[in-house]
Formats: C-alpha cells, sequence, structure tokens
C-alpha cells in the first residue's frame, strides 16, 4: 500500500477540507502501471519472505541428505542408526500406506477425536474464560481450582480417565479435551485483563451498557490472546491425543506409531511420527488462518 | 446537518462546593477541593493548571466515571451519576476501537442507541465527509496518522448530538503543526454546533486560542486559583497568537500556572531540605563518635 503518502498529503490538505466541508479526492495515478513492473515490484516488497523460502527449502532438502547418509551408512556415534529407516524406506511404506484403508482410518480416528476434544475445549474454556474475567466472584471460585489442576499433564490423567469415562473412545476425547483446555482458559483470562479500559469508558461515553461492552470491547480486545490460547491449545491437544493412544488405544496414528515399533515395522514409526506432525502443522495453520478470517484489523 | 441536533439551549454544566478524594494505604488523598466552575450553554471553556492538579479529575467526575466525595454535578440541572451518551469524551490516547473501521467506529455511539445500520451508515458518512474522512472510513485505526486519529474520535464523541463535549488532553500526543490544525478544526466543529465545551489542557496557548474562558488550578489538592475570560473575537486566527491581547493574556495565565508549578515543586524541594537535614544530623552524630 501506498498508504503513509496519500494520509500525509490529506494531512496537509486539512484545513480547506474542515472549512469546505468537502473532501478533496485524492487523485491516482494517471495511467496503470505495466505487468513488468508490477512484477518487479512484488518481487521487492516479497524479497525477504521469497529468501526465506528459498533458504527454508535448500535447509529440509539438506535435513533429508543427512539422514539418507546417516541411514545408509549406517552410522553408529553414539547414536545409532543402524536400524533407522532411510528415507526412501519411509517414502516406500508412505505409497504403501496410502493405499492402505487401515492407516487412513487411523488418520481419520485420531483427527476425530483432536476435533470433538479441541472444540468442547475451546466452547467451554473461551466462554468461561470471559465470563471469569468480568465477573469477580466466578473468577473468584473457579481460578483456584484451575490453577491446582492446570499443572497435572493430560497423560497423568489416563488411569483416572479410564475409570472416569464408560469407553475407551470417550477416555482418550477427554485427554485431548484436558491438555487444550487450560491453555485455552488461560490465554482468555490474560487477554481480558488486558483489556484497555480506556476503551470501556469511551464505549461508555457512547451509550454502551454492560451487554454491549461484554460485546463490543472485551471479547474482540480479548481476540488475539483467545487464538494465542486456541494455537498453544492445539499442540497440547495433539501431545495428548498421541500419549492417550499410545498407552490405551487400539486405533488412531499414535497407536499406529506405537505398534509399527512392536511389529519391528521400522519404517512405519518414521511414517507415523511424520504423520504426526503433519497434523500438527496443519491444525496449526488452520486456526491462524481463522483468526486472520476472525480479525481482519490485524492482519496487513 | 440534520444528524447533529445543535443544542444551543442545551449543555449548561455546572459543579459546585466540589471535592474528590482517594484512598490509599497512608489514608485518603485529596485531589480536589472546593472547585466551583460551570459552563454556559454553546460556551467553549478550558481548565489549565500544574500537571498532577487534578484537571483531569475533575473532568472525569464531569464525564461520571468519577464520583465526588462532595458537592454536586450536574448538566442542565440533572445531577451526573455515571457515564452516559450526552456527555461525548475525547481521549487523549484517541482510544478508538481498533477492531472496528473509521466508520464503524463513528457509528458506534448511533448503534448503541439502536439506531437502524442504513440509517447510521449514511449519518456516519456525513459526519466523516465534515472532518475530511471520508475516503478512509473503511480504514481501521492504527492506520491513521495520529492527527486523523483524534479527528475521528471527535467525530465518534460528536455523532450521538451530545449535549457537552469533554475533552481531555486530546492534542498533547500530537505534534505541534498537527495541534495547530486540530485546533482549528475544533473551534469550526464547535461554532457550527453550538455545543458546550470542557477542555483539559497543560498548554496555555491552545486553552486562550480555543476558549472563551479559561479557568487556572491551583497544585495539588486542585482548587480553581483564577478564572480569565478571552475576549478575543471570533472566529479565531492563527495570526492572533501574536496580538498584544493574546501575549498579555499568555503572560498572566504563565506567572499564575508558574506560582503553582514552583508550589508543587517547593514541596519536592522542602522535602529534600529534610533529608539533607537528617544527613546533617547523621554527620554530627559522626563526628560526635570522632
Amino acid at each position: 500500500m501506498s498508504n503513509p503518502a496519500i494520509l500525509r498529503h490529506s494531512e496537509d490538505s486539512m484545513p480547506a477540507i474542515a472549512e469546505a466541508g468537502s473532501v478533496r479526492a485524492v487523485t491516482p495515478p494517471a495511467t496503470p502501471p505495466s505487468f513488468g513492473t508490477l512484477a518487479l515490484r512484488w518481487y521487492r516488497l516479497n524479497q525477504s519472505r521469497l529468501r526465506a523460502t528459498a533458504i527454508g527449502l535448500i535447509s529440509l532438502l539438506a535435513f533429508l541428505l543427512v539422514w539418507h547418509l546417516l541411514t545408509t551408512y549406517r552410522v553408529v556415534f553414539f547414536v545409532r542408526f543402524t536400524n533407522v529407516p532411510s528415507p526412501l524406506a519411509v517414502y516406500a511404506s508412505f505409497t504403501k500406506a496410502m493405499h492402505d484403508p487401515k492407516f487412513l482410518m487411523h488418520i481419520l480416528l485420531s483427527c476425530r477425536r483432536i476435533f470433538i476434544g479441541f472444540s468442547l475445549a475451546a466452547i467451554i474454556g473461551v466462554p468461561l474464560g470471559l465470563i471469569m474475567g468480568r465477573f469477580k466472584l466466578v473468577h473468584e471460585v473457579i481460578f483456584p481450582v484451575a490453577e491446582v489442576l492446570r499443572p497435572i499433564p493430560a497423560i497423568a490423567w489416563v488411569p483416572m480417565a479410564i475409570m472416569l469415562w464408560p469407553t475407551n473412545e470417550q477416555s482418550i476425547v477427554f485427554i485431548t479435551f484436558l491438555g487444550s483446555f487450560f491453555p485455552i482458559l488461560v490465554n482468555t483470562l490474560h487477554g481480558m485483563s488486558l483489556v484497555d479500559p480506556v476503551l470501556v469508558r469511551a464505549a461508555q461515553c457512547l451509550g454502551a451498557r454492560e451487554r454491549s461492552i461484554f460485546r463490543e470491547v472485551y471479547f474482540p480486545a480479548s481476540l488475539p490472546h483467545i487464538f494465542t490460547g486456541l494455537t498453544v491449545g492445539m499442540g497440547v491437544a495433539w501431545v495428548s491425543l498421541i500419549a492417550a493412544e499410545m498407552i490405551s488405544g487400539q486405533y488412531g496414528i499414535g497407536y499406529f506409531t506405537w505398534e509399527a515399533y512392536s511389529l519391528v515395522q521400522y519404517a512405519d514409526i518414521a511414517l507415523g511420527m511424520i504423520a504426526i506432525g503433519v497434523l500438527g502443522l496443519g491444525s496449526s495453520l488452520l486456526i491462524r488462518g481463522a483468526g486472520q478470517l476472525v480479525m481482519p484489523w490485524r492482519s496487513t | 446537518m440534520s444528524e447533529m441536533p445543535a443544542n444551543t439551549s442545551k449543555g449548561h454544566i455546572e459543579v459546585k462546593n466540589f471535592s474528590l478524594d482517594y484512598e490509599t494505604i497512608e489514608g485518603s488523598v485529596q485531589a480536589v477541593t472546593d472547585t466551583q466552575i460551570h459552563v454556559k450553554p454553546g460556551e467553549f471553556v478550558s481548565i489549565v493548571g500544574p500537571s498532577g492538579c487534578g484537571k483531569s479529575t475533575l473532568l472525569n467526575a464531569v464525564a461520571g466515571f468519577l464520583k465526588p466525595t462532595t458537592g454536586t454535578v450536574t448538566v442542565d440541572g440533572e445531577r451526573v451519576n455515571g457515564p452516559s451518551a450526552e456527555r461525548g469524551m475525547v481521549f487523549q490516547q484517541y482510544s478508538l476501537f481498533p477492531w472496528k473501521t473509521v466508520r464503524e467506529n463513528v457509528e458506534f455511539g448511533l448503534k448503541m442507541r439502536g439506531m437502524p445500520r442504513s440509517q447510521r451508515e449514511r449519518a456516519a458518512r456525513t459526519l466523516l465527509g465534515l472532518a475530511g474522512l471520508e475516503a478512509f472510513e473503511k480504514h481501521y485505526p492504527e492506520r491513521l496518522s495520529g492527527g486523523m486519529k483524534q479527528r475521528v474520535g471527535i467525530v465518534r464523541a460528536l455523532a450521538t448530538g451530545p449535549k457537552v463535549l469533554l475533552l481531555d488532553e486530546p492534542f498533547g500526543a500530537l505534534d505541534a503543526q498537527t495541534r495547530v490544525i486540530m485546533q482549528q478544526i475544533l473551534t469550526n466543529m464547535w461554532q457550527r454546533l453550538k455545543i458546550s465545551v470542557l477542555f483539559v489542557t497543560h498548554d496555555i496557548d491552545e486553552a486562550i486560542f480555543l476558549s472563551d474562558r479559561v479557568y487556572c488550578m491551583t497544585a495539588r489538592p486542585g482548587s480553581i486559583k483564577a478564572e480569565i475570560p478571552i475576549p478575543l473575537e471570533r472566529p479565531r486566527q492563527q495570526s492572533m497568537m501574536m496580538s498584544s491581547e493574546f501575549l498579555a493574556l499568555r503572560r498572566g495565565l504563565m506567572s499564575l500556572i508558574r506560582e503553582e508549578s514552583l508550589k508543587a515543586m517547593g514541596g519536592e524541594i522542602n522535602d529534600m531540605g529534610m533529608q539533607g537535614l537528617n544527613i546533617e544530623l547523621h554527620g554530627h552524630s559522626l563526628a560526635d563518635v570522632i
């Protein structure tokens, strides 16, 4: 955007504008620039980003190369690469898995658990955080309990979850829920505590009542922190899910990875790990995208 | 202009026997004491004073954010208890809603009043046009310059047609040139709307240039030290700031404020003197030991 220039121009012509009561139009350049100049400009503006992408690709390729070398030569130097599958072996088992409905089912099941557990955490955590941030009594009642439960890692809940819930599936979803719930709650609370009181006063001076202030000021002002909570919560949800699946699952990508180890299918271990990484990355990208949609004022 | 009803006969602010204390661990501290001020309908009144004298406290009480410890604040005879859209406020920190576009910010007060969307959009556009901001209605505040932000702030406060406009050092964060332009814009709007204005500033030139009357406050606890009518004719021009009349007013106000600033500083200087005394005593006892 060529905005700064426009802003300054208009600032200078202000007194005239205010007195005439009309706006002098900011005239656009007479002829649209050619494709060549546009491309060149785009390149200049995005130079650093292009550079970062290029270097990122090179570094990923270098990682694959090192992995390949370490495994083909079965390097043993403190760490043993003797049984570690090579990238090509993993790729082979990936193509095989793509045609295996069982592998896809593992992935789908894990995604479903994340979806349910995480959604529940968001649906409960965000409103609870907003209410706790606004009403002192609710905060005073709930906060101590939350603070005691918060440091317990979700994995430590596995035995308790198995006792609490009738089915294995439910207890795994519960673990996923717990993992994401506290980051979401805590960040929402944090966002509420940082709302600029002057904005609240400004709203009051414009005739806003409690409910409108909540909807028009507190909620949007907390959104950036809510989304931080959702991003962190999504990460912890995957950590908790995989742990729970490895311990007590019969399906799911975490179970798949653990099972590969038991069945001595080493290539599948790496495949499972990479799948988990990709799924985690994908879900946090989804949240980031949602954040940009919901908070258009934050992006430029 | 139909969106902004001119309140020629309304907007009479009266602050009587006003004092405001706030509680600290050491007991209650007087911020403002024994203060009477008033703003007649359509009048432009400024409050100046040394920093920390409680001028913003007084303004916040008129806005309804603070309750007086004693005394009353009334607007058109009605007692102020809590903020309301009848008293528009402009803040030094602009305080625009970052998640709303310029137009949505201006529409906010009308939305709160329940005005239908299309109607308030039209009203907001008209107002933004008056302030030369039409082209920026879809921008988010973050992208605007300080002067533009504050223009939006003023327009937003005026959109609901308040009886009085309260401004708390609105141009304090702006550079000198923008400040002058903003003063001009504010005067223009005020003259069109005939709205009562209570304006808090620490800038003496600004107070004289804008006001019909200036209240000068004492150092903390603040009270009214002097009330100075500004007989300069309207409309005011930038060139008037060099006139002998203006300069005389400026000298007068300057000396009043300097006196109070020195008084405020004097307190600290005395304290330091006491500390010096302690040190001397200490030295004395040391000397005794030797």
